[in-house]
C-alpha cells in the first residue's frame, strides 16, 4: 500500500473513510480500559462521524485483520513506555523496536501482546501506517473505573488523535 | 546435568495474561514446585449482584477476549434456567454455529500461534513468520473466517452483542448464512496442509493419566450443551455441578485449586476427546488417526493436536448446522423467547475452549443477580498443571537447566491456560541459584 503524501504540511493526504482507530484494553481492569473508554467518548462526536471506530476489546491478535483496506491506523491503548504515569505518548510503528529497548510495556492487549503483534505484521509485511497513542496507567487492579489521573487525560488523547488525522 | 536447580519463570511467555512457575530442585529431588496465578477471579462474581437479568451476559464477555462467546453463553444459559426461559430450536443451533468458532478462533491462536514456535524451536511467532510463512498465514486465514462467521451471528468478532438472554437481538440473513457456507468450505484445503507439518511435529514423549472431565451429550461432540461427565465413569446433570465439583484455597495462589474423583483433574480439548471422540465428525475422526491421537489419550501434549481436530470438527458440524437452518428456513418469530422476571438459580455450563465452564446464578423476584458463582477452567486445570509437572521434572533432571525449563513452559503451554487477566508484561526472567 502507498502511503499519501505525509510531508503536506496543511492536511495529512487521508480522508476520513481511509483512517480507522482502534482502542484496545479491558474496561474491567481500571486503567487498562482507557482505549475502549475514548472510543466511546469519539463516537459521541461529530467530527469523527464517517471514521470507522472499532472497540477492540482484549483481541490482539485481530489487530492484523483490522489493518487491511485502511490508510491510517490509530491504536489507543494503555502503555508504558518509561513516561510518568498518566503522561500519553504518540509512538509511530516503525519506533516501536526503540520502545521495546527502553521496557515498553502495552498492558492491555490479552493474547500476544500488542508489541509482537506489531512486530509480526511488520515481519509479514504489511505496510499500513500505524500511530499507538497510549497513557501509562496508574491502577490496572480489577474495577469498572478510570483512575481520576487517567480520566482526565481524555481530552488529550481525543485533541493528539485529531492532530494524528489532521484532515 | 542438573542436581540443583532454582528456577522461575515470572510470567510464562504466551501464557493468555500471566503466571509464575517456581521449581526448586535439590540433590534431583523437587523441593517446591508451584504454577503460581496472581489474579482476582473474584472481582466479576461480585460485580454480577444486583445486576438486571440482561446485563451479566454483557459484562461477563468482558472477562477474556478469547473466550468472550464462552462466557457469554454460559451466562444466558444460567439465566434462561433460573428465569425458565425457554430459546427456540433455530437459537440453539446458531449459538452452536457461533460457539463452533471461538473454539476455531482460540484454538487456531494456540495452536499455531504459541505452542507451534515451540515445535519448530523458534522461540516465538514473529521468526516463526519467515521460517515457516505459510504455516502462519494458515492461521491467518482460518482465524479470519471464524472472526467472520462470530461478528456475522453476533455483530461483532469479539464480545458478541446479539447473543442475549431469549436469543438473538437480529438474525444473519439467508445470504449471510450461504456465504457463511461458502467460507467455511475454502478452509478444507488449508486443513490438509496444516494436517501435513502438523504430522512432522515431534511430541514429547510423557504419559500421566488423570481424571478427563467435560460435559458430553449423546449426539454432539459437545460444546454449548450436555450432562458434566468424567472418565472416572460418572456423569451428571449440570445443574448438580456441586456434587461433583470441588474447589479449595491454597495458599499460593489467589485462584482456587479443583478436585473431583481424585485431587486432580484435566479439562480441556484432550478432555472432550476422550469423553466424546466417538461424536467427531468421520473427517475429524480420520485427522485424529492421521495424527497419532487415540482414545484415552494421557499425554498433556497432545492436547494442541486435540484442539486442531476440534478445528476440523468445527468446520465439517458448522456445515451440517447451516444446512439444517437453511433447510427449516430462518424464522423472526423464533429470534427471542419471553422473558419474564422471576425468583430463581440456574447453572450454565459449556466448554470454553480452555474446558469446562461454569456460571451460577440466583435471581431475585425482580430478576436482579443476587449470588454468582463463576468456575473458570484454567482454575480446574491448576492442580492437574502441578501434578504433571511433579511427573515430567524427574523424568527430564538429567537435560540442561535451559532443556527443562523450555520442557516446563511447554508442558504448562499446553494446557493453554488463561488467567482472565488481560495485562502482559515483555520479560521472561530465569533466576538460577
Amino acid at each position: 500500500m502507498t502511503h499519501p503524501n505525509k510531508n503536506d504540511s496543511s492536511s495529512s493526504g487521508y480522508v476520513k473513510t481511509d483512517v480507522r482507530i482502534i482502542g484496545f484494553g479491558n474496561k474491567y481492569r481500571s486503567d487498562d480500559g482507557i482505549g475502549i473508554r475514548v472510543v466511546e467518548e469519539l463516537e459521541k462526536l461529530d467530527f469523527f462521524k464517517n471514521i470507522e471506530i472499532i472497540d477492540g476489546g482484549t483481541s490482539g491478535t485481530d489487530l492484523i485483520f483490522l489493518i487491511k483496506g485502511c490508510g491510517k491506523l490509530i491504536i489507543i491503548d494503555a502503555i508504558d513506555a518509561g513516561q510518568n504515569t498518566g503522561d500519553v505518548v504518540n509512538i509511530k510503528v516503525d519506533d516501536i523496536e526503540e520502545f521495546i529497548k527502553k521496557d515498553y510495556k502495552s498492558f492491555s492487549l490479552h493474547d500476544l501482546n500488542l508489541a509482537d503483534i506489531l512486530k509480526l505484521i511488520k515481519a509479514l509485511k504489511i505496510d499500513t501506517d500505524i500511530s499507538i497513542i497510549g497513557v501509562k496507567p496508574k491502577s490496572i487492579d480489577f474495577g469498572d473505573k478510570l483512575s481520576q489521573e487517567i480520566e482526565k487525560k481524555i481530552p488529550e488523547i481525543i485533541s493528539i488523535i485529531k492532530k494524528e488525522i489532521n484532515i | 546435568m542438573a542436581n540443583n536447580l532454582n528456577i522461575e519463570v515470572a510470567p510464562l511467555s504466551r501464557v493468555e495474561g500471566h503466571g509464575d512457575l517456581i521449581l526448586d530442585v535439590k540433590n534431583k529431588k523437587i523441593e517446591k514446585l508451584i504454577f503460581r496465578i496472581p489474579e482476582s477471579p473474584r472481582f466479576f462474581e461480585a460485580m454480577l449482584v444486583g445486576r438486571k437479568y440482561d446485563e451479566p451476559s454483557h459484562i461477563t464477555s468482558r472477562i477474556c477476549g478469547i473466550c468472550s462467546v464462552a462466557h457469554t453463553c454460559a451466562s444466558i444459559k444460567a439465566t434462561e434456567k433460573a428465569l425458565d426461559v425457554k430459546p427456540s430450536d433455530q437459537t440453539i443451533k446458531l449459538r452452536k454455529l457461533i460457539y463452533h468458532h471461538e473454539n476455531v478462533q482460540s484454538n487456531v491462536l494456540h495452536v499455531y500461534f504459541l505452542a507451534a514456535p515451540d515445535f519448530f524451536g523458534v522461540g516465538s511467532v514473529i521468526p516463526l513468520a519467515e521460517t515457516h510463512r505459510e504455516i502462519v498465514n494458515i492461521a491467518l486465514r482460518t482465524k479470519k473466517m471464524a472472526n467472520d462467521m462470530v461478528r456475522i451471528i453476533g455483530g461483532r468478532a469479539v464480545h458478541p452483542i446479539r447473543t442475549v438472554v431469549g436469543g438473538f437481538t437480529k438474525l444473519p440473513t439467508e445470504e449471510e448464512m450461504i456465504k457463511m457456507k461458502e467460507m467455511l468450505k475454502l478452509c478444507y484445503t488449508d486443513l490438509e496442509k496444516s494436517l501435513e507439518v502438523l504430522k512432522t511435529l515431534d511430541i514429547p514423549d510423557f504419559k500421566r493419566e488423570t481424571e478427563y472431565i467435560s460435559i458430553s451429550d449423546p449426539v454432539d461432540y459437545a460444546l454449548y450443551n450436555g450432562k458434566i461427565k468424567s472418565t472416572d465413569g460418572w456423569e451428571i446433570d449440570d445443574q448438580n455441578y456441586l456434587d461433583k465439583i470441588n474447589e479449595k484455597v491454597v495458599q499460593h495462589s489467589t485462584a482456587k485449586h479443583c478436585w473431583a474423583s481424585r485431587d486432580a483433574f484435566m479439562v480441556g480439548a484432550l478432555a472432550r476427546f476422550n469423553n466424546n471422540h466417538d461424536k467427531l465428525t468421520d473427517n475429524a475422526k480420520k485427522y485424529a488417526e492421521e495424527l497419532g491421537l487415540k482414545a484415552p489419550c494421557y499425554n498433556t501434549f497432545m492436547n494442541n493436536i486435540a484442539q486442531f481436530v476440534e478445528i476440523v470438527h468445527s468446520v465439517d458440524d458448522s456445515i451440517r448446522l447451516i444446512d439444517e437452518i437453511l433447510e427449516e428456513g430462518l424464522d423472526e418469530d423464533k429470534a427471542m423467547a419471553e422473558i419474564k422476571p422471576k425468583a430463581g438459580k440456574g447453572v450454565g455450563v459449556v466448554e470454553a475452549p480452555r474446558g469446562l465452564l461454569i456460571h451460577d446464578y440466583t435471581y431475585n423476584d425482580k430478576g436482579r443477580v443476587e449470588k454468582a458463582n463463576l468456575i473458570i477452567p484454567t482454575g480446574m486445570n491448576y492442580a492437574n498443571i502441578e501434578k504433571d509437572m511433579h511427573a515430567l521434572v524427574p523424568s527430564i533432571i538429567g537435560k540442561s537447566e535451559d532443556e527443562i525449563r523450555l520442557a516446563c513452559e511447554m508442558l504448562i503451554r499446553a494446557y493453554d491456560p488463561c488467567v482472565s487477566c488481560s495485562t502482559h508484561f515483555l520479560k521472561v526472567k530465569l533466576i538460577n541459584r
